[in-house]
């Protein structure tokens, strides 16, 4: 048992590449459909945009890049759903240079399914720089911190933003962040000082340092990661990429359980195994190759 | 199926699967990615500075509609440039002064009000108002929250020696670290399988008939590369006059 143990605990790593590979790929083939319980972070998201009644400024800030799409992209699908349901006026933007063509993407493509109009029923301001002074600018004005929307159109001339002349008209603020700028951004610089009630979606790493920040009421509410996504896409009714990866998030969650029951189990039983490194002919790199996927704003919280 | 579509669709697989091939080991299909990927950032990072930024916030303000007191911060933006020129770089000292000082004068209130004073109260408020009802699972959470706070804090307060009373708090307050940094690696492995997920998922779609089966055409081709590149590497590490064995 010692020397199994052992063995075991000398496996080459890319065994556990491919099982986890097989466990994602599996369930996203032949997806079983497993049940999902809405978290009440999640449902307070859902029960803020269906009090706002028709015609209220919604702003969904789409502060994210490419690199987090797979977590992201679903909360935006479902709350742009949600809120073109509600006949919300809906003003997009991004603070992330990056994110730009992605969030205009979104923004547009599923406008379009519900048949909206860009500039009478929703508005895409694009990005602009500075950060957080971005929000502290728009809560003096709109206008001066997006002259033009992402189009080239004046921001003063689009009937969408008729009577928004700053933050204080907007009833509620989500925002979909991957890093800083982001919710924190949003909260301090915004929300304290402009009164509008502020709502959160954020990639699961991010997302553990943002619950005190539920627990004082600071957010409203708080969508973390694709579950989160997909338990917003139970709530609105919708078919979408986080209902769809959950099976797979479960089955790869089972298995990296599994492996370090296994792994501290095979310890105890073979002390002093030396565990082979990955790749001992490989040059040497600073960082993994997880660690470069995260954006730098991912970083530096 | 417009044929950018197939393009990109073809173009997206063969990078998600190049970045794959890194679990395999370093290979030139990888950072043939990871190079394209930082270049192709950039550009866009400045192509979109360029229109949003230089034309949207700067250029037609000031042409168009005459906001001339914008030139100002352009100024200021200008001098950071001068770091690159020794004989003035002092210069660029006047445009981190401004930028330091308003960054702290407008960062630190905030953070003082929304990151302490805020959860200070958040933290007391409801073991306050639980005098007024029954202890229930709330008033627990609230005082699990404040046990927490005060033994981190504890733990991190190195002015007095860790003994006695102040040992066995410091001691409680590793056990909250623990569960926090437990709680945050799982999040963690989440968030990371859900990028696993995100790229598996668009691997599907791109490997149906729609696509060409862009997805299967190029996983055989990433592994044949794979294998010719490790083959030539095995060959270049023969020592001469050694015939390799495969």
């Amino acid at each position: 048992m010692r020397e199994l143990a052992g063995k075991l605990l000398r496996l080459d790593r890319r065994a556990i590449f491919v099982l986890i590979a097989l466990a994602t790929l599996i369930p996203l083939l032949y997806p079983i459909g497993l049940p999902i319980r809405v978290s009440p972070e999640v449902k307070r998201v859902y029960d803020h945009i269906e009090s706002l009644p028709a015609g209220s400024v919604f702003l969904l800030s789409l502060d994210f890049d490419p690199a987090s799409k797979p977590e992201l992209y679903p909360m935006a699908v479902a709350l742009l759903n949600h809120a073109f349901r509600r006949d919300l006026k809906v003003v997009t933007m991004t603070l992330w240079v990056t994110g730009t063509g992605m969030a205009e993407g979104v923004v547009s493509g599923v406008a379009s399914e519900h048949g909206k109009r860009r500039g009478l029923d929703y508005a895409f301001l694009g990005y602009s720089p500075g950060g957080a002074n971005v929000i502290i600018n728009m809560g003096q004005d709109l206008n001066a911190a997006f002259p033009a929307d992402h189009y080239g159109e004046r921001t003063a001339d689009l009937p969408v933003l008729g009577g928004v002349r700053s933050l204080r008209q907007v009833n509620y603020v989500v925002s979909l962040a991957a890093g800083t700028p982001g919710v924190e951004s949003w909260y301090l610089y915004g929300k304290e000082k402009y009164g509008f009630e502020l709502g959160g979606g954020v990639t699961a790493v991010i997302a553990p340092g943002l619950y005190p920040f539920l627990g004082t009421g600071q957010i409203n509410g708080l969508i973390g990661g694709l579950r989160g996504a997909a338990e917003y896409e139970t709530l609105i009714g919708m078919k979408g990429k986080g209902m769809a990866g959950m099976d797979a998030q479960s089955a790869t969650h089972f298995i990296i359980i599994g492996l370090i029951l296994l792994c501290n189990l095979f310890y105890v039983l073979a002390p002093g195994t030396v565990v082979r490194s990955f790749d001992p002919s490989a040059p040497l790199r600073t960082g993994s190759a997880q660690d470069r996927t995260g954006s730098p704003q991912e970083g530096q919280r | 199926m417009a044929t950018s579509v197939l393009i990109g669709a073809w173009v997206a697989a063969g990078l998600t699967l190049f970045m794959f091939s890194f679990l395999y080991k370093d290979n030139p299909f990888f950072r043939f990615g990871e190079h394209l990927y930082v270049g192709v950032s950039m550009g866009y990072t400045i192509v979109r500075i360029h229109y949003d930024v230089m034309m949207k916030s700067l250029y037609n303000p000031v042409v168009q509609e005459g906001k001339w007191w914008l030139l100002v911060p352009a100024l200021l933006g200008l001098l950071v440039l001068t770091r690159f020129v020794p004989k003035v770089s002092w210069l660029s000292r006047i445009s981190f002064a401004v930028i330091v000082g308003f960054g702290s004068g407008v960062a630190i209130p905030r953070i003082i009000s929304s990151n302490i004073l805020q959860q200070v109260q958040g933290t007391l408020k409801p073991l306050l108002n639980a005098g007024s009802s029954r202890f229930g699972m709330a008033e627990l959470n609230a005082l699990l929250i404040l046990t927490g706070v005060l033994t981190v804090l504890v733990y991190f307060f190195f002015s007095i020696e860790h003994k006695g009373a102040i040992k066995i708090a410091a001691r409680t307050g590793v056990y909250f670290l623990m569960v926090y940094f437990g709680a945050a690696f799982g999040y963690t492995v989440m968030a990371r399988m859900s990028l696993v997920i995100g790229r598996f998922d668009d691997l599907i779609l791109f490997a149906s008939r729609d696509y060409a089966y862009a997805s299967l055409v190029l996983l055989i081709l990433v592994t044949l590369g794979l294998l010719l590149w490790e083959r030539g590497q095995r060959r270049t590490q023969t020592p001469p006059g050694q015939v390799h064995s495969s």
